[in-house]
Order: C-alpha cells, then structure tokens, then sequence
C-alpha cells in the first residue's frame, strides 16, 4: 500500500516548492542587488516577488510564469507567439520591464515582447503594480516588472552549480545552467539557458496542430561583483539573447501562416559604488543594443527590422539623516537613444531625467516615499512627474498603505516617425492614480485588500482620419481618457507542522477600464482575474497546484456580445522528489502536467492554446 | 452531419430543380434567408473576425455575421470579397488564403479552397472556372499570379504569372482584365490576359490603379488613385495624379484620361447606368460616363470613415467603417441626398453587394 502511495505521488508529481534552496540558507552570504531603488523606495505600494524556485515552475515562459503567478493579465497569439501584459485595465506599453535597474521596454513600439526573452536565469523578479515608479521613466504607468540578478559574496571560496534539464511534449527541450564563484571580495555568475520546442500542439476541438509554431533561443549571461576597498564595489551586468521563433497562424485556416521572427538583444552594465556613513555614491554607465527582424515569408531571405543602441550614464546620490531616520537621494540619468527600422530613417532621441526622492522610517511605524522627477526630451515635453507612497503599521501585524503618483508615457519611435502615418506633434500620455490597501501580516499569514483609480489621458491611439488633412490615412493621436478602478486581493499562507510544509497563495483583481467618451470596458481587459499557486512539502516529496482564471474580454468598442474572448479556467500540476541532499548537492527530479483538465481556450480569438501536456525535469545543484 | 448535409443539399436542389420546371404564374419559392437583400462584408481586424451583415431590401432586417451564425465557424482575417455564380458564394479571406464556398441565398458551407493560394484578393468567373488575383508572398514583388480555380472540384489547376499587386480582376469576351494596385508598394498596369492561351499583355495607366468596369460603350474604365511620393525620411515631396482612364480593349489604348488635380486621390468608383460615381475623401461624386470633365461639386458627403459604396436604385450605399468596432452602412437618397437609413454592419465593413 505505501509503495502505490510512493508510485502515485511520485508519478502525479511532486515538488521542490516550499523546499526553499536548503543550501543556500545555511551559507554566510552578503546579497548584492544591481538595482537597490525598488526595495529602498515602495512605501505603499504592492509588490510580488518570484524567487528562483517559483520561476523553475514556469520555465516554458515568461508569458507563462507571470500569468500563473503575478496579477497581470498576458495576452499571447498562441503559445510561443507575440505576448505583451497589462495591469489593472492599462495598455500593454504601459508595463515597464525593468533589468537591474533599467527600462528595456522597445524605443519602437514602448512594449517588451514576452516570449522575446527567457527570464529562468534570472535570481528573482519582482513584479510591482501601480505607478510609483517614476525613476524608472516612461511606460511605468500600470506597473513594473524587475528582472533582477543577485550577485553575493561569501566569507569563504565557493564554486556552485545548477543544472536543470526538461523535457516535454511536442518536442520541447530546455537547458539551464548557472555558475556562481564568489569569496569575500569578488562575486561572478554566469549562466546559460538554452530553449528549444516544435510547439505543435493539437488544436482542440479542430484537425489542425499548432503548425509553424517552433521557436529556438539562447541566452547568456555574465555578472561580477568585485570589492575594491571597504566602501566601493565595482559591478557589471551582461545578457545576451537570441531568438528565432515562427509564428502560428489561425483558423479557419492555420497553414496559411509562413512568417518567421528573430530577436537579438545585448545588454551591458558598469555599476561604481561608494557607500560612505552618510553619502551613497553610484554611477552607472550602460549600453543596449536590441534588433528584431521579421520575416513575412520565412522561405526567403527579406526581412523588415527595427534596430536601437542605447547608451545611458547615470549618477546618483544619496545623503543619510541620522537623526531623522531619512535620506535623500538624487538620481541623474542621460540617455542618447539611436534607433531605426527598415522604413524609419536612424532617428536619434536625447533625454536628461533629474529625480529626487526622500524617504522617511518614523518609529517603525510610519514609512514614507517622496519623489519628484523631470525630463528634459529632445523630442517633446515631458511633464513633471511626482509621487509619493505611506505605509503605516498600526499594530504589529496590521498595515496600512497608501500611494498616490503621476506618470507618463512618451510616444514611440513608431508614434512618432512611422513613413506617413507618424506625428510628430503627439504628446507624451500621463496617468496620475491612487491607491489604498490594507492588510495582516504575521509570520504564516498575509492578506492584503487594496483599491486603486486611474485617469489616463491623452492616450495614443491609431485612428483613421486621425489628421483632417491626411484624410483615410491612420495616424497617431492624443485622443482618449481612460478611467480604471477596481480592487485587489493578496493572500498567502504558509504552515509547517511535523515537516508538512503547505503553501498558499492567491491573486485575485476585479478592474473596470471604462473609456470616457463611450463609457464601456477597455477591450482586452478582464473584469475578473485570478490565479492560485498551492504548494505541498513533506520531506523529500513536494507538490505544487496552479489554478487560473481568466475572465471574458471584450475585443470591440462598443463591447458587443458577437466579439468576445470567452473566460477561461487553466490548471497545471507538479511536483518533484528530492534524491539528493547534502551540504554539497541537491538532485530533484520533477514532473509536470500543463493543462490537466485539457481545457480548450484562447487567449486571442481563433488561436487555441496547448492541450494537456507534460514536462519531466531534473534539478541539480553542486 | 454528412447525411444531414446531403439530405439538405438534396432538398435545395430539388427546390432548384421544382422551381425551373415550374410554370411562370406559379408561386416562386424563396431560396434562402438572404435572398433580396443587400450583403455587406467586412475585413475584420484584431477586434473581431471578417464577416458578412444582411439587410433585407425593404431595409426592415438586418443581421451581422450571418456565415458565423450558419456555420458556426469565423471566416478569419481578412475578408477581402465575395464573387458569385448563380448558386454559389465565393468569400475570400485574404491572410487565410482561403476561399469559403457558401450557398449564396443560405450561406451554408459548402466547400472551401485552402491550398495554393496565398493572399488571395478577387475572383472572376468565367464558366466553371474562377480566375482569382493573388499577392503572393508581399515581400517578393515577382511571384504575383491570378489562380485558375475549378468550381466543381474547388481547387486550383493553375496560376498565371502577373506584375506585382494584382487586385480587382473582370471579363469580358474571353478575356481577364487586371488592375495593378502594387499591394504594399505601388504599381501602375492593367494586365489583360487572353484565356484561350494565357497570353498577358499590359496596359500602363496612372499609379495605383483599382476599380475598373465596362462603360455602355464597352470600353474599360480604370480609376488610378495616384500616389503620394516621399523623400528618403518619408516627408512628402509630392503626388502622382489620380485619373479616370477610359481604355480601348481592342486597341488596349488609353484613349481618355480624366486626371484629378495634383494631391487629389480618389477611390471607390462604381458606375450605376451610365452614372459613374467616385469619391474624394468624404465627398461623393458622379458624373456621366461619356464625360469629359470632372464635375466641379459633389452629390453628398459621407459620414466617418469612408470604406465601402455601392449605388443601386436611386440610394447610395456607404460604409463608415470601424476597425475597432461594428461599422454603420449608411443608405442614402441619390436625388435629395438626404440619409434614409443606417445600419450596424460588419466590422472593418468594405464591399457591398446586392443578392
């Protein structure tokens, strides 16, 4: 009877979840963070943070990973296509994705592309709803999303590896492998992911299969840390990525589709710090570069491309007040942005951004967060910018949060200079919100209910007719207002007992996006989204359950019944067994079930999603 | 669901077949729910599928996606025309590379062309055969070609090689007549293909030709929008001239060119009589064929967005098209040009035709 327990649990699937990285704990290490300003500066506001073990669970993408586990809505033309995500009722460009410190959304088209990048070499993301993050620029109106690696050195010489190896249906094959050597003065990690799968899946309910859905990348990257004397650190950050990736086409008929898309995208970092008793220095000095190429014909050698190099220098400061229990910080930022397309000549963009932010810890009951920024564009006025965030601890355990913040966005390169249709005259959109939440923490429980409202204005949109005198031509324009509103649960639960570990957490968020001027939902918003991640751990077996439901979005206007992308409920289920664990290495070995209940969905109308599918992966660390 | 489909094709045929034995004074049997009506069809975009709208003749019904509601099935992105036959309903769907057969007084699918085509624009129909233009891959300027389909076994049985962009296509006399608009560059040719031997000669016209159609006089009538021209950073340095070209088919001679004035570029031009009409943005105008001016003021303009117009009977059709949202077809009076009636219709809505 215990061994058909053993052969069922172990075959459902169990795994790694609560079992948190044992190994790591026990070692004596000092984190380095590239980007300190998140943990530093969000009094008030809501964040969500995937460690590495929550990533490993959602490895097929990050249009997956976030979907199961941050509250924001994806949207993905078929699994593996073009993705982009939203929070609370906002566009897609207004989702900022943030690497160590720096906004990476395209100069093309303002968005990141969700299957344009794996993140699973990633230490953790953190994903932070609401628009107080003004050092971060443009775009960060709906939220941010922090890819973040974490350096660390050790009091002693340490080389650790992980490899994690899966295989799935229709042909899918992942790698990942990170290196971490550190000791008390330097700190260097490398890792490579490799990401390959033929992705094509049966389309429920048709003849057809997820036909020219294949994709193929690789990504490296290299980070160090190295301490120069007791109080500066010198720090670099690289990522490269290469994508290759087909796009699936629709029904009724799949196999006209034929086009193929690739991505390249190098991003460098030099980080100097100098942390004084009172005065924190840090200059920062990056380049990126970033391309696609898209093929319409993936037999022929044409493509079209949209290009950009960009290179920032940043300095920033920040003073300490002892006695206040404060600082003050200066952020000073320039960039000088090239970019150009196949029908878009180099355009050269120039930007100097100044913000200051004070916070405040008062008693340890009272925190706050105040930051004013300005832009200096050399493409259009960008308005000043402000935000401020509380947080009140009442008791011990109860909470109070509070942010209010003004946002912007500028117009993209595609906005602005398309051949034809751009305008130059558009403004950048702004966004001023508030937000107030409250909640319980203690030591195994977290609630958090928070409501937020949004008025964006002068929002861009491509209309045709937009400019009287380019008449049936689509342009560009600051035309629409759009006011959000809606609430948001947080709830997680963690509880050890006799080394039972079960683990609970919950999003759920009701938004109404309502136009001004026709006073309906926003298309592609959901009123209703939620998703589940439920975790069991009982010595060396650990399984994991995650729900998600996806509410009905309307695609027109006028929100008619004829134009919707119905609800739908997503459940996968995992788990893994840990056949090793030592001080030296730890070996798991996992299995997965994506769509357990074979749930025939879209995300975009005539595009189904993949059936029931499995994945079998191992886990080591040494 | 075969048999149900056999058992219904049966009984259409038997009521075709009972309806042309009948004698002249008995009663006519309806063919379907969409006979005597308008259809309107639209593109479709991100928002929603391509799809068809019906308004009955008394304009007193009207019904969106009438194939989705029949077959249960989207038509996909997007819908570029429909051609007919007596029976048949040829809807084609240009990103799908597909052409969805229907009955055309039913809309119930009957077949569909999925396979050797690829953006597929405009049908003729000539005999059993449909002649249908086809981009080809658009970032290839050479692999153009109109596709000879066989209407009894709904595949294609050959392509002929034409110039880039080939787009509305018409017979006449055994031959095709082809309008080069350049797809998503810019051409300026009428090809005429001779179907006995699939010779094609070429005839130049002013830039981006689109609608053409036979005058009372059988001579060929292009409408050349004309093109706005750009320096190597896209401002505009100027325009080509739009023009209503009226060609000789048996010389295939431009013998008259009605040229707009410069930065004018017209569209949509359909003839109705000896009337033709054409429009300049919002405004519509008419004129008669043999003219040899262009008129001076306009008959009406049109609300919104100016996307589709038929005239028939004395009204002027015109879709204000949406591409976020359900369109409006407005119906107006020729003779007063006041708006008799509007209507919801398919989203992205283009062409208009009378069933």
């Amino acid at each position: 009877m215990k061994n058909t327990l053993f052969i069922i649990v172990y075959f459902i699937g169990i795994c790694c979840s609560a079992q948190n990285d044992s190994l790591v704990n026990r070692l004596d290490l000092v984190v380095i963070q590239a980007d300190k300003k998140l943990d530093k500066h969000s009094s008030g506001y809501k964040i969500s943070r995937l460690s590495d073990s929550v990533i490993v669970r959602n490895m097929e993408s990050f249009a997956n990973l976030l979907r199961f586990n941050a509250p924001i809505y994806l949207r993905e033309y078929g699994s593996g296509g073009t993705s982009s995500a939203s929070f609370r009722g906002t566009s897609a460009s207004n989702t900022a994705v943030i690497w160590n410190g720096i906004n990476i959304n395209s100069i093309n088209n303002g968005q990141t592309g969700f299957n344009a990048l794996t993140v699973n070499l990633f230490d953790a993301i953190d994903v932070r709803s609401g628009g107080g993050s003004l050092e971060y620029g443009s775009g960060a109106i709906g939220g941010t999303i922090h890819l973040n690696d974490n350096l660390e050195f050790s009091a002693n010489r340490q080389i650790r590896n992980q490899a994690i190896v899966s295989v799935g249906s229709y042909e899918t094959y992942r790698g990942i492998y990170k290196l971490k050597i550190s000791n008390d003065k330097l700190a260097l990690n490398a890792g490579v992911s490799y990401n390959q799968s033929a992705n094509d899946y049966p389309w429920l309910g048709t003849d057809f299969k997820n036909i020219n859905g294949a994709y193929e990348n690789l990504g490296i990257n290299i980070n160090g840390a190295f301490l120069i004397n007791d109080v500066s650190k010198l720090k670099f950050y690289s990522t490269n990525y290469w994508g290759e990736r087909f796009f699936s086409g629709e029904l009724p008929n799949p196999t006209s589709a034929n086009d193929k898309y690739q991505d390249f995208n190098h991003r460098n970092l030099l980080i100097y710090t100098n942390d004084q008793n009172r005065f924190n220095h840090e200059a920062k000095f990056a380049f990126l570069s970033q391309e696609y190429r898209y093929f319409e014909d993936k037999s022929l050698d044409i493509y079209s491309f949209g290009s950009s190099k960009r290179y920032l220098v940043n300095y920033n400061v920040s003073y300490v007040l002892t006695d206040l229990n404060a600082s003050i910080s200066s952020y000073s930022e320039y960039e000088s942005a090239f970019g150009k397309t196949d029908r878009i000549a180099k355009k050269n963009r120039r930007q100097f951004s100044q913000s200051f932010i004070y916070d405040q810890n008062i008693k340890n009951t009272l925190f706050l967060d105040a930051k004013v920024r300005k832009d200096f564009n050399s493409d259009y006025e960008v308005p000043f910018t402000y935000a401020l965030g509380v947080k009140v601890k009442t008791t011990q355990y109860v909470f109070v949060r509070a942010n209010g913040s003004k946002n912007f966005r500028v117009p993209t390169y595609n906005d602005l200079f398309w051949p034809g249709q751009g305008n130059l005259d558009l403004e950048p959109e702004t966004a001023l919100q508030a937000e107030f939440g409250f909640g319980y923490k203690n030591n195994k429980f977290l609630i958090d209910i928070g409501t937020f409202y949004i008025n964006a204005k002068d929002k861009i949109v491509w209309t045709p007719n937009g400019d009287p005198a380019r008449p049936g031509i689509w342009v560009p324009i600051n035309i629409s207002e759009v006011n959000n509103k809606g609430v948001e649960l947080v709830l997680n639960y963690k509880e050890n007992f006799n080394k039972h570990v079960l683990q609970f957490d919950l999003n759920y968020s009701y938004t109404e996006a309502i136009d001004a001027a026709t006073n309906k939902q926003v298309i592609f918003v959901p009123k209703h989204l939620a998703n589940l991640n439920i975790g069991y751990n009982y010595k060396r077996f650990s399984v994991f359950y995650q729900q998600l439901f996806n509410g009905e979005v309307y695609t027109t206007e006028s929100n008619s019944n004829d134009f919707v992308v119905p609800h739908y409920f997503v459940s996968n289920i995992g788990g893994d067994y840990t056949l090793l664990n030592s001080t030296k290495q730890l070996l798991k070995i996992g299995i997965k079930v994506n769509n357990l209940f074979n749930e025939n969905y879209v995300v975009q109308p005539r595009r189904p999603m993949p059936n029931r599918n499995f994945n079998l992966n191992i886990n080591y660390k040494f | 669901m075969k048999i149900n489909k056999l058992i219904s094709k049966a009984f259409i045929l038997s009521v075709l077949f009972l309806a042309s034995c009948s004698d002249d004074d008995s009663p006519q049997l309806p063919k379907g729910a969409y006979e005597n009506g308008i259809l309107v069809s639209g593109e479709g975009s991100g928002a929603g599928t391509g799809s068809i709208s019906f308004i009955s003749n008394d304009l007193t019904e009207s019904e969106n996606l009438i194939y989705k509601k029949v077959n249960s099935v989207e038509l996909g992105i997007y819908l570029q025309s429909i051609a007919f036959d007596n029976d048949n309903a040829y809807i084609i769907v240009d990103n799908a590379n597909t052409i969805a057969v229907v009955d055309r007084y039913t809309f119930e699918y009957k077949n569909e062309v999925v396979t050797d085509l690829s953006t597929p624009r405009f049908m003729t129909i000539v005999g059993d055969k449909g002649y249908v233009t086809n981009w080809g891959s658009t970032s290839d300027e050479t692999d153009d070609f109109v596709a000879v389909v066989d209407l009894l076994t709904f595949s294609v049985e050959k392509t002929i090689s034409v110039g880039n962009g080939p787009e509305r296509i018409i017979s006449r006399d055994g031959k095709l007549y082809v309008s080069h608009k350049g797809a998503f560059t810019n051409n300026d040719i009428i090809s005429v293909i001779t179907l006995s031997n699939d010779n094609v000669e070429e005839v130049t016209v002013k830039d981006r030709p689109d609608e053409l159609f036979f005058n009372n006089s059988g001579d060929l009538v292009v409408l050349s929008e004309g093109r706005t021209l750009y320096d190597t950073d896209w401002n505009v340095t100027g325009n080509t001239l739009g023009s209503i070209s009226t060609i000789d088919v048996t010389s295939l001679n431009v013998d008259t060119e009605l040229n707009f004035a410069d930065g004018e570029h017209p569209s949509l031009m359909v003839i109705d009589g000896s009337t033709i009409y054409y429009a300049l943005g919002n405004d519509i105008f008419a004129m008669d064929a043999n003219a040899t001016t262009l008129p001076a003021s306009s008959v009406l303009t049109a609300e919104g967005y100016l996307y589709g117009m038929e005239v028939n009977n004395n009204r002027i059709y015109a879709t204000n098209a949406s591409f976020t949202d359900v369109s409006t077809l407005n119906i107006y009076d020729l003779e007063t040009g006041s708006k008799l009636d509007s209507k919801s219709v398919a989203l992205g809505a283009a062409k208009i035709y009378f069933n």
